[in-house]
């Protein structure tokens, strides 16, 4: 495989990820695997652009102060033991066993990215004891509504566990598995939007770099390989939220999402056996 | 992955984040820095291999060796026979590896120090401790 192709295509992955929100991974893993990388390596190589990716972006969100590194902290204890149980389950599948985990994640995270509901956020009713005694009030300076906004975050004895799963699912298909993280920092702990997916930015450096460790060590990282596949995609999503910023194109989005969908309903195929 | 690399800009609610604004810089900037040196390193590795050769073919595995090792052997070749193509692509992964690490790292030393705050020191001393066992596994 030629390395500018890599490159080429890693570009096109990272800023699908961006543009759609579903982040570089779970575009990069099914494009390599379509040119003919092994499955095992593509996700070593994923999970390592996605320590980038994350970092990245993660990086202005805590210098704004809208990560709440408290919350992130906490949950990275049950993230990466997942992220290392995940990636050590993966070198040890059966190759269908992955196409078909990784159509169906895919496919999942592309309802509940589709079925977004714009709901306004619900402050957390009642913050439990645990809770408070891992002091993860949080607030920060909200630039939509010009002013500071203060909440609390609950039931963390669920979110912790949770998060192994997330975590999980992570270091197994190597990708950050945001959607999931944000689902259970919304709906378990109660987080505001734009907390819940900076924070989830934070866990998911680390995450990877748990599962990095177990690939690396397994000899399925070539860095000749990688090299270009992670400046593809950091170019990539760089291009993709400069774009967004700008474009806010609904047509765009479904675009993207319909490629999406393809992607997932092709992994899930090769799962099952069927040659396309 | 809404904004990477994006500069700072909402104004930091002083009264709100005073305490906590020292960790805040650090961790960003620790991060940012940690990615754009990578993404230098791996960029100027991939530059040189393609000027000197006439394409882009890097092909090599790190197998045998845990990530300390690997540092260490790259660092030590750096040191003896200068940068080459191979030698900044493998320090460009080795940073972008330890970004995330470094952050724990700091963290838990700014928990520990500056805050003092047990309880999250044993917390990302956890983190910390799961993650260098993790990197030593070859």
């Amino acid at each position: 495989m030629s390395p500018l192709v890599l490159f080429a295509v890693s570009i096109l992955a990272g800023f699908i990820g961006a543009m759609s929100g579903m982040g570089g991974g779970i575009v990069l893993v099914p494009a390599l695997t379509l040119l003919g990388v092994d499955i095992k390596h593509a996700i070593a190589i994923s999970i390592v652009s996605v320590i980038a990716t994350s970092s990245g972006s993660a990086s202005a969100y805590v210098r704004d102060h809208i990560t709440n590194l408290k919350v992130g902290m906490f949950l990275e204890m049950f993230t990466i033991v997942g992220g290392l149980v995940g990636a050590a389950i993966t070198i040890v599948s059966a190759q269908h066993l992955l196409f078909l985990a990784f159509g169906i994640v895919l496919l999942a995270s592309w309802m509940a990215l589709f079925l977004q509901r714009h709901e306004g956020w619900r402050p957390v009713a009642h913050v439990d004891a645990f809770s408070r005694w891992l002091e993860l009030r949080g607030g920060y300076y909200d630039q939509a509504i010009g002013e500071t906004l203060t909440y609390d975050a609950g039931r963390a004895y669920f979110g912790g566990p949770l998060m192994f799963g997330a975590g999980l699912i992570a270091g197994l298909l190597g990708i950050g598995a945001g959607a999931l993280k944000v689902l259970i920092h919304d709906l378990v702990m109660g987080l505001p939007p734009k907390v819940s997916t900076t924070t989830s930015n934070l866990i998911i450096g680390v995450t990877a770099l748990a599962g990095t460790s177990v690939y690396l060590a397994a000899g399925l990282i070539n860095p000749g390989l990688a090299a270009p596949i992670i400046l593809g995609i950091v170019v990539g999503a760089f291009i993709g939220t400069r774009v967004l910023v700008r474009l806010r194109n609904e047509t765009v989005r479904r675009f993207f999402l319909v490629v999406l969908f393809i992607l997932g309903a092709q992994m899930l195929l090769r799962g099952l056996g069927v040659r396309l | 992955m809404t904004s990477l690399l994006k500069t700072a800009s909402a104004p930091a609610d002083q009264t709100l984040h005073k305490a906590k604004f020292e960790m805040e810089t650090l961790v960003g900037y620790l991060l940012a820095g940690g990615v754009i040196l990578s993404m230098i390193f791996i960029a100027a590795g991939l530059a040189w291999d393609w000027v000197t050769t006439g394409r882009l073919g890097l092909d090599y595995t790190i197998k045998g060796m845990n990530f300390f090792e690997f540092i260490v052997a790259d660092v030590k070749e750096v040191v003896l026979t200068g940068f080459g193509p191979r030698r900044l692509v493998s320090l460009g992964i080795a940073t972008l590896m330890l970004t995330p690490f470094t952050r724990v790292a700091a963290s838990m030393v700014y928990f520990a120090v500056v805050e003092r705050n047990w309880k999250y020191t044993i917390f990302t001393a956890f983190v910390l401790g799961v993650l260098t066992y993790s990197l030593f596994l070859r």
